[in-house]
């Protein structure tokens, strides 16, 4: 009984405590949201992502603050989502900022994938983004990538592309295009793994491409119409057939989470090839979580790649600010940052950049990018995978 | 005013914060998800379509079935191996017994996540044991990922050292005299335990396995990552409805559902401690 008081006490006390420091970490936010440190204006940078765009921000915003033309003027802060974790998806959090229209929020710049732009714009339009002007960018002149939609209001600063990732030691000639992969597949079974469609970009990629591929008119890859959907039965056919020839385990085919979850079939060993993002694969070989032997190529039709861009919402409150570091990310600077760091693809002229290490990302040709954005099809497509190609063992 | 109303409302008062928030935070959106479940996700209307989803769809019914299954082996194994090793620390006086005594809860203090991990990179087709395996010439391969063994086993793995704890406690509150009494009168140890210990310990057994249950029913981390594609456990079909499809009604359908379920064992729980305080009395 002595215990039940006991704990009770305990109990309110930190509930009450937790109460408290509730509302005293939204005072301390609404004090730092317009302050300025050291005289400087604070933009805030959202973005969202798998971890390694969180680490190569912290680079990128640390090189900004301290070393760029800008750091005396504007001093930039991170808010930064991890992808998959149950969190309210940036892209809902803007759309509901921009319907309950919202002014002066902290949303200064924000990160955008190509998915997550497609949706941006099919749910609140581009007239809550600022349509961005050239002259307060100048290096964007020597940047000649433009997103497929919405192409004058967002930037973009860096490719990102689903390619195979291969094991070397394993296979002298990849394939070359999709057939010739598909016939590897048939005669090397159980050695090809795609990830789950909606729990990585790779397997999404993967699995979308294959549909698309059986579909004749290559604007269907771009558009988020539903009468599309009815054109996917060859597709999934296609995958179907393929379930057999997948990686196997358990005596079932099995189609593993997450991007890393093949990655990691492929460097133990258990697998010999899959789909996954180029910069994944050669960031991580590079820092050694990886071998090698790893290497990576691209098929033809190829796997679909986007821009990752950075957009200015007409509802956040430094648009100078916003236009300064957009600038910086265009520069030779911050792009060798981005190659060194992440791997990414730059969209920069590589001549002045030091590529030593990174001659594969050099390879990948960014006007070839084949861009996918289906919009919310994708979320039809997931569900209809789950259900159809998942349930086959 | 006496003394006992005086405590009284201190205690109320006491209790008052936490109870706010729980209604909050967990009495509202509970019933908000009840109310949502009902609805249609176009038009709002009354509808019980989100339920029937979740026992008509082939592919929905057998997650809910797979979930039970892998769950009542996880409690049925956890239990009986937490049982033998209580009885062990309980009634064994030795060096090894202390040791294990010491050790066996250190599970508890390492981060799911690492030891999915690293029970990944024991069991895998590739892992530790096939590379073991592969010095004497064999190839083992276990098969246990992506597969529902693999997914009891990391149970097992979180469940033990817990269930152990408990039913250990259990244990450790029946005073040697009652045994010795058995012992007396005759009783052999088989019978000591069949009348005596299994007797005045099955609360702590039940006690346990609603726990082991209910922690189990909505586990996310492990057959998320060692789990097959399909059938799934609710967890992910969960997240599924949630994140990847956005059907929220549906998904609030299926948070009743597993809430249900887990209701099932809490309400064996409440009745076992009810049973409890009348016997006190």
């Amino acid at each position: 009984m002595k215990f039940r008081r006991v704990s009770a006490c305990v109990l309110a006390t930190l509930m009450a405590a937790s109460l408290m420091a509730g509302c005293g970490s939204t005072k301390k936010d609404e004090a730092s949201g317009g302050a300025s440190a050291g005289g400087k204006e604070t933009v805030t940078l959202w973005a969202t992502g798998s971890d390694n765009v969180r680490a190569i921000y912290e680079t990128l915003i640390e090189d900004f603050n301290t070393n760029s033309e800008y750091k005396d003027q504007y001093q930039v802060e991170l808010q930064f989502m991890l992808s998959g974790t149950g969190t309210q998806a940036l892209t809902d959090m803007l759309v509901a900022a921009a319907k309950a229209n919202r002014t002066g929020t902290d949303y200064d710049i924000v990160d955008l994938s190509g998915d997550d732009l497609s949706k941006i714009v099919s749910q609140m339009g581009t007239e809550k983004l600022v349509k961005l002007d050239d002259s307060k960018i100048p290096n964007a002149a020597n940047v000649s990538a433009e997103s497929s939609i919405a192409a004058e209001y967002v930037q973009p600063f860096r490719g990102t592309t689903v390619v195979l990732a291969y094991d070397s030691e394993k296979i002298q000639t990849p394939p070359a295009t999709f057939e010739e992969l598909e016939a590897w597949m048939k005669e090397n079974p159980g050695r090809f793994a795609y990830n789950q469609p909606g729990t990585g970009g790779a397997g999404d990629s993967f699995a979308r491409s294959t549909v698309y591929n059986q579909i004749a008119d290559a604007t269907a890859i771009t558009s988020d119409d539903e009468a599309w959907v009815d054109e996917w039965d060859a597709g999934f056919a296609k995958l179907t057939e393929l379930n057999e020839y997948m990686y196997e385990s358990g005596g079932s085919h099995v189609y593993p989470a997450k991007n890393q979850g093949t990655l990691d079939l492929l460097n133990q060993g258990d697998i010999d090839m899959c789909p996954n993002w180029a910069d994944m694969v050669l960031s991580q070989r590079a820092s050694g979580a990886l071998k090698d032997t790893i290497k990576i190529t691209q098929i033809e039709p190829s796997l679909t790649g986007s821009f990752q861009t950075l957009a200015i919402p007409t509802f956040g409150s430094h648009e100078d600010g916003a236009y300064a570091f957009i600038d910086y990310m265009l520069s030779e600077q911050a792009q060798t940052i981005l190659v060194h760091d992440m791997a990414a693809i730059p969209l920069i002229d590589t001549a002045n950049i030091d590529m030593t290490g990174y001659e594969d990302v050099a390879s990948l040709d960014t006007s070839k990018f084949r861009i996918m954005s289906i919009g919310d099809l994708g979320t039809k497509f997931n569900e209809r995978w789950d259900n159809e190609i998942a349930t086959l063992g | 005013m006496s003394k006992r109303l005086k405590s009284n409302l201190a205690a109320y008062g006491m209790v008052l914060p936490a109870f706010m928030v729980v209604m909050l935070t967990v009495a509202y959106p509970i019933i908000s998800a009840v109310i949502q479940s009902f609805q249609d996700e176009e038009t709002g209307k009354f509808t019980f379509a989100n339920y029937t989803y979740f026992f008509t769809e082939p592919a929905q019914l057998n997650n809910l079935l797979y979930t039970l299954m892998v769950v009542f082996l996880t409690v049925a194994i956890a239990i009986f191996v937490a049982y033998l090793l209580a009885l062990y620390l309980r009634f064994v006086k030795s060096k090894i017994a202390k040791t294990i005594g010491t050790l066996y809860l250190l599970p508890r203090f390492v981060p799911a996540m690492c030891a999915v991990y690293a029970m990944i990179t024991i069991i895998r087709d590739s892992g530790l044991i096939n590379r073991i395996g592969q010095l004497f010439g064999l190839n083992i391969t276990l098969g246990l990922m992506y597969h529902a063994s693999g997914i009891i086993l990391m149970n097992l793995w979180f469940n033990i050292p817990f269930a152990a704890m408990m039913i250990t406690a259990g244990l450790g509150a029946i005073p040697d005299s009652i045994i010795e009494g058995a012992r007396d009168v005759g009783a052999g140890k088989w019978k000591t335990f069949t009348s005596m210990i299994l007797p005045l310990s099955l609360k702590d057994v039940v006690i346990a396995s609603t726990f082991v249950f209910m922690t189990n029913v909505g586990s996310f981390t492990t057959p998320y990552l060692m789990g097959g594609n399909a059938p799934k456990m609710l967890g992910i079909a969960l997240f599924d409805q949630f994140n990847k499809y956005l059907a929220y009604n549906r998904s609030a359908a299926l948070s009743v559902i597993m809430f249900l379920i887990c209701s099932v064992s809490a309400g064996v729980y409440i009745y076992t401690n009810l049973k409890e305080q009348e016997w006190e009395k």
